[in-house]
């Protein structure tokens, strides 16, 4: 067996901030390897390395034994090396075939045209050849995420890829579609290829790789093989200490409904239907949590119950009264607090400070601004307040919100949503980006908020975070609410099946509207 | 998300341009309608404008800066650079050509080319100055493109009446006394009507080639394809290893050579350059953003509405002349941008290219 | 502190200091532009002809000497302070200087109006709309104050109590027209989705026939040539007060101008309004988010600052022609420069008005003093926008020699600042 890639002693900085030290790397030609690690572990920065995307401070690139140093991604492609980036680069409005060929273009009448059928084949004989179904004149804005990534995968092969670089190719998958991907590894392999791929979950680098390299806080850590380590192992590796205890919520007995959704349909930008015929309800007292792969109308299902999309059927209700045609405004002045999913467009004004993005949203309320003047010193106090009890770091309101870590704009805005006195507080990936301890903080306040008697509805992609906090879960595949399970009593094996969108025979839960079902 | 909707979606949206297409072509059949039946009322006036010869020769050749504007327009924003400068790279190409035609001498040759044509590529010359100025401040120096394509126009708007008083004392200039001229084919031109497309500005003959060039350009050539990733996805372009700012420049140099043409054949046309107020540019530049967003982008569908736009301009001049009328030709002269206004409220929710508008860094901070 | 807590710490220094660097772009911006007006000075001096060279670079001649026109210009535009014509780099103070005097006047003249149009502007960018529209606004505001002040005068006694009481009223009425002129755009690109760019240009082609065509056909002067209405009566004006020589300006104007830029600056700054405007400006989803009405908004941002295009309008008439006149100068897009001079801030707006009322009142002097055409001022309008435009382009300079401490981005695996804690 020979050594594909290997990277020796590669480190790299960024003004100063260190996001590779000193990492060596080996990879073995036909394996599969996983580059396993948390978030902000440098994996990402290290493969944009070899890729070429970014030089290294120090360090050398071997490809084959050779070394190499990569200018550009355009070096790296010719060395036989094609990356799958977690966000595709693919152009929407053109086909598949245009896609994989795009920048190789075969040409024909003096190269001055593209030769399409010539295009439309080499992509048909390469698909057949390992196996992929794709059709090379869907657009690829008509296509499925799993098709797409397919796509990505056949351009890279298109352009001679022999080494397959893949960051985090399961985030946006089902669970079914991640056995296809690891199916398609296994064909991949088979015919001499070598695959790394970019994981923060360990389950699945035990399920697909041959070896697997751990990084932590741009170190390695650790190159096991598969098959001689336990997931306690590579859980240790990771995180440097003892795994934390998933969040668990105490039972308890919801009150009254605060908010009921029915038979809510809504499209998405583009007027395609993306909610159809939802309904559930939420109890003070109560998660609901919602559960499913990103993207199958969670994010238009919230808009609708926030304010910020008209719904094109059903209807909402809010502590007893129709909402479904109420402003955003209204809304906010009326106790609904909301964690948005994007806080770089909806939840921060990134050239705002934070005093001024502390009143986002309390602009026009009695608290902040009577006769509609606003009291800048008020809001300078409030954003103060939440700063120091969210430990939001630097310690500085006047500073402008894009100036601030993810995470700890992610704890600013939680700070404000939770500090509104809400009686609903709609949540979306309310963890994401913020480390661990932030993480645990957030999901204790989220906690206290329901033993207050306040209704959360709770979104994230992360399944065990939605399962551990929610009392009810509900699961989205394509825009409909599979079913409402109790996450105490199933499985994820149960729910990643409602994920993708296969109901188990017997249902449990009726068609119906859902009632409470913790009396 | 099913095929079907986006189907749907597609052809509601095709059906809407077919319906405001349609609109016009039927507010053009009721005109002839109500000319046919009442030839000697204001109605019978509007047919013959309208069918008149002359009136189509004219529509062609104020179409000229428009299309070519709308042409360049379309590469650049494709490639995802806005540019909302085509108006002054039109009034710097119009009055390059006309004064490098003076300083020559309108009557000289030099090597067997007309002083004209040298005024005509001249012309083209310095929009594509312009243009290489207005790609670097947006590309290089990251600018906001709006602000930047604001400034070449306001910058094109001072600087040729100022280099025109400079050099004439006015800000007109005089008059050549000479123009492109027409190119007769014969037999063809003597056909009724259509003739006039056989008899015409050379630039309105090259407009006719440049629109289908254009179409196969950015829809079967590579270029054209990198220019349309450029636009919507630059990050896909660069990760197989195409330079999207190569193409970037590439498209806004291109909508400043296609500018520059038709800025030089306005102004070479007449045979003189006129910079009083907005100057004889006159609002082309922006006329023709709004051509290619009603004609979607395709260059086909830009020249349509550019021929639209400049049709109402002819029919409009032709109005004037029309005796007996109380319409102040003021407000006949409106015409043509009310209708702009109201085609751009109709197709507003045109799709634009996803990145349009954006810089785009490499992402590699060594840089 | 970790490397990340103090790479951040100097990414908050740069960001603190973003207000000087703004203040710096503009000087920087205004600098380049005059630099490249003097490059164009030159060259056109190679365009005209003269008897004698005014300057000699590189042992060529130039018939325009940009030192000189420059100095001509400021000396101009202030009256004449200094005696340029001497020999010698100091120029010698001109003894008979009065501060009062007609050059000045001239410059306060336009720094007036152009505050009035600065401010127009600066409310549309700041609430992200690019209004081009302000010269639309202020040709029908200004004929809607010509035409109000020509019909209610006779109804009022005249003298100063009429006068009191019709200016303020045409005022309102200048920025009523033009405020509902600018509303059109607005809705157009808030229930149509019109790009604003586009619609406000068509509307100035438009604004322009429609006041040409009111005037010459129906409300024009009979005894008149050109294009324009009856004048208004003296009393219904704003007179020039403290400047003998005249020079169209009333420091009364000046005065209402400075008001309205604090109005315009507590609007923005202190009230709610504001804040849901600033907010659509800078980023529109955050403000959807924050329960702001982005339509109702948009609307009402093109109402003020057309009001303030259309006030400007009127105090053209007012203060300058005392009648409405076709070929309204382009104090709108003048507007475009002050405001982005001004980083679109109103207190921004008033050294920028400063600024852009010297060149052009200066231009004046130089076109007689020196025959360089007053048409340059139009050119360097649009440098002034291109180089405030690039505030990148100054970074590169500055980098180049090495002011600041690297400006890189912190990141780690995303490179993008304020992603993911990855």
């Amino acid at each position: 067996m020979s050594t594909a890639v290997h990277l020796d002693e590669i480190t790299k900085r960024f003004s100063g901030v260190v996001a590779n030290d000193d990492v060596d790397l080996t990879v073995e030609r036909g394996t599969v390897h996983a580059l396993l690690g948390e978030n902000g572990a440098g994996k990402t920065t290290l493969m944009n390395i070899l890729y070429g995307l970014y030089e290294p401070t120090e360090g050398t690139v071997h490809v084959d034994g050779e070394p190499r140093d990569f200018d550009s991604p355009a070096d790296a492609i010719d060395a036989g090396i094609g990356m799958i980036h977690q966000h595709f680069m693919l152009v929407d409005p053109m086909t598949v075939a245009e896609n994989i060929v795009l920048g190789n273009e075969p040409r024909k009448w003096f190269g001055t045209t593209v030769d399409r059928e010539r295009a439309r084949q080499e992509v048909i004989d390469l698909s057949n050849r390992y196996g992929f179904d794709v059709n090379p004149d869907d657009a690829i804005e008509d296509v499925s995420v799993g098709v797409q990534q397919r796509v990505e995968i056949l351009k890279a092969l298109y352009r001679g890829a022999d080494i397959l670089i893949l960051d985090e190719p399961t985030a946006v998958l089902t669970p079914q579609e991640v056995e296809e991907l690891f199916r398609v590894f296994e064909e991949l392999t088979a015919q001499g290829k070598t695959i790394i791929f970019i994981s923060h979950k360990l389950g699945e680098a035990m399920h697909a790789a041959d070896d697997i390299t751990v990084l932590r806080n741009g170190k390695n850590v650790g190159t096991v093989k598969a098959d001689e380590t336990s997931n306690e192992e590579l859980a240790e590796l990771m995180v440097g200490r003892e795994v934390l205890l998933e969040p668990k919520a105490e039972p308890q007995e919801p009150g009254d409904e605060v908010l009921a959704v029915q038979h809510l349909s809504a499209e998405d930008n583009r007027g395609i239907p993306a909610v159809s015929d939802v309904s559930f309800d939420i109890r003070e007292g109560e998660v609901f949590g919602i559960a499913g792969v990103d993207g199958n109308g969670q994010s238009q299902l919230v808009e609708a119950i926030t304010g910020l999309r008209t719904p094109t059927e059903g209807s909402i209700s809010y502590k007893g009264g129709d909402i479904t045609d109420a402003s955003r405004r209204s809304r906010i002045a009326d106790g609904m607090a909301y964690i948005p999913e994007d806080r770089h467009e909806r939840g921060l004004v990134m050239d705002f400070d934070l005093v001024q993005n502390g009143i986002l949203g309390s602009q026009h309320s009695p608290t902040f601004a009577a006769d509609g003047r606003i009291n800048w010193s008020d809001a300078r106090d409030h954003a103060e307040r939440i700063i120091d009890e969210y430990d939001v770091r630097p310690p500085h309101a006047d500073a402008d919100a894009e100036s601030f870590s993810g995470g700890n704009q992610q704890k600013f805005i939680v700070g404000r949503e939770f500090e509104r006195e809400p009686d609903l507080v709609v949540a979306t990936h309310p963890t994401r980006g913020v480390d661990i301890g932030a993480m645990e903080f957030i999901h204790e306040r989220l906690l206290d908020l329901r033993a207050e008697g306040k209704a959360v509805l709770l979104i994230s992609s992360k399944l065990d975070e939605v399962q551990g906090l929610s009392d009810r879960l509900g699961v989205m595949h394509d825009g409909e609410l599979m079913d409402i399970v109790d996450p105490r009593n199933t499985t994820e094996e149960e729910i990643g099946l409602l994920m993708a969108g296969e109901r188990p025979n017997a249902a449990e839960t009726d068609a119906e509207p859902p009632v409470g079902d913790a009396k | 998300m099913s095929t079907t909707t986006i189907d749907r979606l597609r052809d509601t949206e095709l059906s809407y341009r077919a319906t405001l297409a349609g609109g016009a072509l039927s507010v053009f059949l009721l005109i002839a309608l109500l000319g046919l039946a009442f030839p000697s009322s204001i109605w019978g006036n509007f047919l013959a404008i309208l069918t008149s010869r002359s009136t189509l020769s004219s529509a062609l050749r104020l179409s000229v800066p428009i299309t070519f504007a709308a042409l360049g327009g379309i590469f650049s924003e494709k490639a995802g650079v806005v540019n909302i400068g085509l108006e002054g790279l039109l009034i710097i190409s119009a009055f390059t050509a006309v004064i490098t035609t003076a300083v020559v001498g309108p009557e000289m040759t030099v090597v067997g080319l007309p002083a004209i044509w040298i005024g005509f590529f001249a012309g083209i010359l310095s929009s594509v100055l312009f243009s290489a100025l207005f790609a670097v401040v947006c590309i290089r120096f990251k600018a906001d493109q709006i602000i930047a394509g604001l400034a070449v126009w306001l910058i094109a708007l001072g600087l040729a009446p100022f280099a025109a008083t400079v050099y004439y004392g006015g800000v007109n200039t005089d008059n050549l006394g000479t123009t492109l001229g027409t190119w007769t084919i014969p037999v063809l031109s003597d056909i009724p009507f259509f003739g006039a497309f056989f008899d015409a500005d050379p630039a309105v003959y090259m407009m006719l080639v440049a629109v289908p060039a254009s179409w196969y350009v950015l829809n079967r050539t590579a270029f054209g394809r990198h220019v349309r990733a450029s636009g919507e996805n630059p990050k896909a372009l660069d990760t197989v290893g195409v330079d999207v700012s190569r193409v970037r420049y590439a498209g806004v140099l291109l909508s400043g050579f296609l500018a520059g043409v038709g800025g030089s054949a306005l102004s070479l046309g007449l045979g003189q350059f006129v910079g009083n107020n907005q100057t004889m540019v006159n609002g082309k530049g922006f006329i023709a953003i709004v051509a290619y967003l009603f004609g979607n982008y395709n260059p086909i569908g830009a020249f349509g509405a550019s021929f639209l736009f400049a049709g109402l301009e002819a029919a409009q001049i032709r109005l004037q002349q029309v005796p007996g009328y109380a319409i102040p030709d003021s407000l006949i002269q409106t015409i043509p941008y009310v209708t702009v206004l109201v085609v751009l409220a109709l197709v507003g929710r045109t799709r634009i290219p996803e990145a349009a508008g954006e810089h785009y860094d490499t992402g590699d901070d060594n840089r | 502190m970790s490397a990340a807590e103090n790479a951040k710490a100097v990414l908050r220094r740069l960001t603190a200091a973003s207000a000087t660097e703004r203040i710096l772009i503009s000087f920087a911006a205004l600098i380049m532009a005059v630099l490249v007006g003097a490059v164009i000075i030159l060259v056109s001096g190679r365009i005209t002809t003269c008897q004698t060279a005014a300057t000699t670079l590189f042992g060529t001649g130039f018939c325009y000497d940009p030192v000189e026109v420059y100095l001509v210009l400021f000396n101009g535009a202030l009256g004449e302070p200094f005696l340029v014509n001497s020999p010698g780099i100091l120029k010698p103070l001109n003894p008979n200087w009065n501060p009062l005097n007609f050059g000045f006047a001239l410059t306060l003249k336009e720094t007036t109006l152009l505050i009035f149009t600065g401010l127009s502007v600066a409310v549309s960018f700041r609430a992200g709309l690019f209004n081009i529209g302000t010269q639309g606004q202020l040709i029908l505001g200004g004929l809607a104050t010509a035409l109000f002040s020509f019909f209610v005068a006779p109804l009022l006694p005249s003298g100063l109590v009429g006068g009191l009481i019709l200016i303020p009223l045409a005022i309102v009425v200048g920025a009523l027209v033009g405020g509902l002129y600018g509303a059109i755009p607005g809705a157009l690109k808030a229930y149509a989705d019109a790009n604003e760019v586009i619609t406000t240009i068509m509307l100035n082609f438009i604004a322009a026939q429609i006041a040409f065509v009111l005037v010459s056909e129906f409300y024009g002067n009979p005894d008149s040539q050109v294009v324009e209405t009856t004048p208004i009566p003296d009393w219904a004006t704003l007179l020039p007060v403290a400047f003998p020589q005249g020079g169209d300006f009333s420091i009364l104007a000046l005065a209402f101008g400075l008001a309205l830029v604090v109005a315009v600056w507590f609007l923005l700054e202190q009230t709610s309004f504001g804040y849901d405007l600033r907010t659509s400006g800078e980023q529109p989803e955050a403000a959807e988010y924050g329960g702001v009405d982005a339509k109702r908004t948009t609307v009402t941002s093109m109402f003020l600052s057309g009001a303030l295009g259309g006030m400007g309008g009127a105090i053209w008439v007012l203060m300058v022609m005392g009648k409405w006149q076709a070929g309204v100068p382009a104090l709108g897009f003048d507007g475009i420069t002050v405001s982005i001079l001004a980083g679109n801030n109103p207190f921004g707006v008033v050294p920028a008005a400063l600024l852009f009322g010297t060149l052009k009142s200066g231009s004046l002097a130089v076109q007689f003093g020196t025959g360089v055409p007053k048409q340059l001022v139009g050119v360097l309008r649009g440098l002034i926008i291109l180089f405030v435009a690039m505030p990148e382009f100054f970074r590169m300079l500055g980098s180049t020699i090495d002011l600041e401490p690297d400006r890189e981005t912190v990141a780690t695996d995303g490179g993008r600042l304020g992603g993911d804690d990855e």
